[in-house]
């Protein structure tokens, strides 16, 4: 049924979208643009892309930062037209996917508070998908506590820091703590939401937040460990989604090194590989390892926002095709970055889409 | 000549530079502020005034708890004169590249003294 | 000559010379202990100069590693420049001076000294902590190298600057100094020796002079010898010594 009357309201969006999608770079593209000597050349050659001549205005040099955020515009853009085309329960989707970046201005906002910074400077640093239009209105916070109030009367991210914080946490804790507690409380909350909207979306939906939420937990493990951050904090700060959860979220909250935390992951097929593949490659030292393994994350990621496309008639294929254009932003940055310092080398540790 | 006293308290690193070589820096664990909100490290961007960086150049090497001014060749190269002008010991004022903004041993004042000698 | 050059305003004597050769020769010594100074600064200088100039050839690599690795963190968590910004309370990376001892000067070395700080510890919590703490440990390598420039910097000036000082004196000592008491020896030998002269024809006059006089003498003795030979032995030489006053005798 849902099928049926599925591009009554969306099929015009999910047309555009796919178009989108259809200019996501290549191969041929990315080997294109890893030739490039200068970033001028590189711009050139994106010029022939879907980018188009978006950066035909800046001034010369070009710097990486300036090329991230053109990039980042260009998605903004796209993203902002669905969305203004969009009608429930769509709309309501679109919104959950700028949740997760509004997490994070509304924690640069909140560290800006809490050092007494002049908050209004911060506004440019936000993360373009995560501004909402009350946003100013935060920055007229003069202490945690206002901010605290204003967060909760002015952003739909009222419910996150509602329910597991209160205005004195945001002043003692320290503010990963704070960005991860809400993280996860808007991760529970999106797969309960996506479960509202029926199959096929809650299917594709569900494995894509599945795995964000294992990936988050798998990193805090690893990244808590040897910090001040106590176990019982870490199994908090875990989200109780994902395919680890519970029993593998548990062997996560005790483990102490690595190998804790390989254990933990054998217990799902695809994640095994993660850190077992990286052992037996060259270096043994858990950095090694770990490094290695956010590469794999990301891979795992664009291949099951990939597998969104493969259905029809289904919203995650807008959620998927943020995370591939993300994505794709990170990689151009790569190539930048590699462009700039003259890192030829380490070029290719990019990660293809297409 | 250079006596114990004058720099045995000296243990910090001042850092002027772009956000990136602040930040990798002060990742490092540079980073000090005082009791005051005195921060030892001045980010410079597009819109800094370049009286500003002269003042944070004159405060760091003036303050008694620094032992190191590093400062980005770019931003060395906006207030050369007074870089050049600087001949004291202590606090060292190291010259240090940017990311955008390669290494370039013919600009830096000390080298260009350490070449004068070698020169001749 | 000793007219030609500056001098010490001295009297010729002999002591004034005893004194000013010791002068000579303490400042001979001198001079060549500053001399000796002088060129083993100056192999430290050198050794220095090459060190600072490689190593801040090799500082350009070792910054790019380390921004690369900044990048690397940039493509893992995003941008985490304000929030370290704002993290940042204790320094963590500190340096300590020490000193070595080159020739008696003092030069000042940094050396690192690392506490555990805990102010990013929690950075990239959710995502890339791994490649903040690589990059942390890149940077903190980075720094190493660039206190180990500041070090050889600091050793440069200080060198570059005694050195200078120690040429002073050394030039000071060979081209002012050592003429000048050169010169005051030479005026005094010479006016010591023009003294010798005078003094020696002086002396020589006086002989002259009392040889005259004996000459005489023996003439009017033997006149007399001839005419009051008995007389002459009773009241001869006594009174004659006392009371004939000889006219060249100063004192």
């Amino acid at each position: 049924m849902e099928a049926l009357f599925f591009n009554v309201d969306t099929g015009f969006l999910e047309g555009v979208l796919r178009g989108y999608k259809s200019g996501i770079l290549s191969q041929s593209h990315y080997a294109n643009l890893t030739q490039c000597e200068t970033l001028e050349d590189f711009r050139t050659q994106l010029s022939a892309t879907d980018y188009g001549n978006f950066l035909a205005n800046e001034p010369l040099p070009l710097s990486t930062s300036t090329i991230a955020d053109k990039a980042t515009q260009v998605l903004v853009n796209q993203f902002n037209y669905l969305r203004s085309n969009a009608v429930e329960p769509l709309s309501k989707f679109l919104d959950y996917i700028t949740y997760a970046y509004m997490i994070d201005n509304v924690v640069l906002l909140i560290t800006g508070t809490l050092h007494e910074r002049d908050t209004h400077e911060l506004l440019e640093r936000c993360h373009p998908l995560g501004v909402f239009d009350s946003m100013p209105a935060l920055c007229v916070a003069t202490n945690v506590e206002e901010l605290y109030q204003s967060v909760l009367v002015e952003t739909p991210l009222a419910p996150y820091f509602r329910g597991c914080l209160s205005p004195h946490d945001l002043d003692d804790l320290n503010i990963e703590i704070v960005r991860n507690t809400v993280y996860k409380a808007y991760l529970e909350d999106f797969y309960q939401y996506c479960a509202t909207l029926g199959s096929p979306t809650s299917d594709v939906m569900h494995s894509i937040l599945s795995f964000e939420a294992d990936r988050r937990a798998i990193n805090i493990t690893i990244n808590s460990f040897n910090t001040e951050l106590t176990k019982e904090q870490r199994a908090r700060l875990f989200p109780s989604i994902g395919r680890l959860f519970p029993a593998g979220n548990n062997m996560l909250a005790r483990a102490d090194d690595i190998d804790q935390v390989r254990a933990a992951c054998d217990m799902v097929l695809e994640y095994r590989s993660f850190l077992d593949s990286s052992l037996s490659g060259q270096s043994d030292d858990s950095l090694g390892v770990a490094a290695q393994l956010e590469d794999k994350f990301f891979r795992a990621e664009i291949h099951l926002n990939k597998l969104s496309f493969l259905q029809q008639f289904h919203y995650g294929v807008f959620y998927g095709y943020v995370k591939l254009k993300e994505q794709e932003i990170r990689n151009l940055i790569w190539i930048a970055e590699c462009i700039a310092q003259d890192a030829k080398d380490r070029m290719h540790d990019f990660i293809p889409i297409f | 000549m250079a006596s114990l006293t004058q720099f045995k308290d000296r243990n910090l690193i001042a850092v002027i530079g772009d956000e990136d070589s602040i930040t990798g820096l002060l990742l490092a664990g540079v980073g000090q502020v005082n009791a005051q909100q005195q921060k030892n490290f001045l980010i410079v961007d597009g819109k800094t005034q370049i009286s500003a960086i002269e003042a944070a150049f004159q405060e760091f090497t003036e303050r008694k708890d620094i032992a190191i001014v590093l400062i980005n060749q770019h931003i060395a190269e906006k207030i050369r004169p007074t870089v050049d002008r600087y001949r004291q010991a202590f606090p060292a004022v190291l010259e240090i590249p940017s990311k955008e903004h390669p290494y370039d041993p013919s600009k830096d004042s000390i080298l260009k003294r350490v070449q004068k000698l070698v020169g001749d | 000559m000793s007219g030609t050059g500056a001098r010490e305003n001295v009297f010729a004597t002999r002591m004034a010379l005893t004194n000013t050769k010791l002068r000579l020769k303490g400042a001979v010594t001198g001079h060549s202990l500053l001399a000796k100074k002088r060129d083993a600064l100056t192999t430290r200088f050198r050794a220095i100069l090459r060190k600072v100039d490689e190593a801040k050839r090799k500082m350009g690599k070792v910054m790019q590693l380390a921004s690369f690795s900044l990048a690397e963190v940039t493509y893992a968590t995003g941008d985490i420049s304000y929030l370290v910004q704002e993290q940042a309370k204790i320094a963590s990376f500190r340096v300590k001076a020490k000193q070595e001892n080159v020739s008696g000067v003092v030069l000042p070395a940094f050396e690192v000294e690392r506490v555990a700080g805990t102010d990013f510890n929690l950075t990239g919590l959710g995502r890339g902590g791994q490649q903040v703490l690589r990059a942390k440990e890149v940077y903190a390598k980075a720094l190493e190298t660039l206190v180990e420039i500041a070090s050889l910097q600091t050793a440069f000036t200080i060198l570059d600057e005694v050195i200078r000082a120690t040429n002073r004196r050394v030039n000071a000592i060979e081209h002012v100094i050592i003429p000048r008491l050169d010169n005051t020896i030479r005026y005094i030998m010479s006016e010591l020796d023009e003294m010798d002269r005078e003094e020696f024809f002086r002396l020589k006059k006086i002989q002259g002079k009392k040889k005259r006089e004996n000459a005489q003498k023996q003439i009017t003795e033997a006149e007399a010898d001839t005419s009051e030979a008995i007389d002459e032995v009773i009241d001869e030489t006594p009174a004659n010594l006392l009371e004939s006053k000889d006219e060249d005798v100063i004192f």
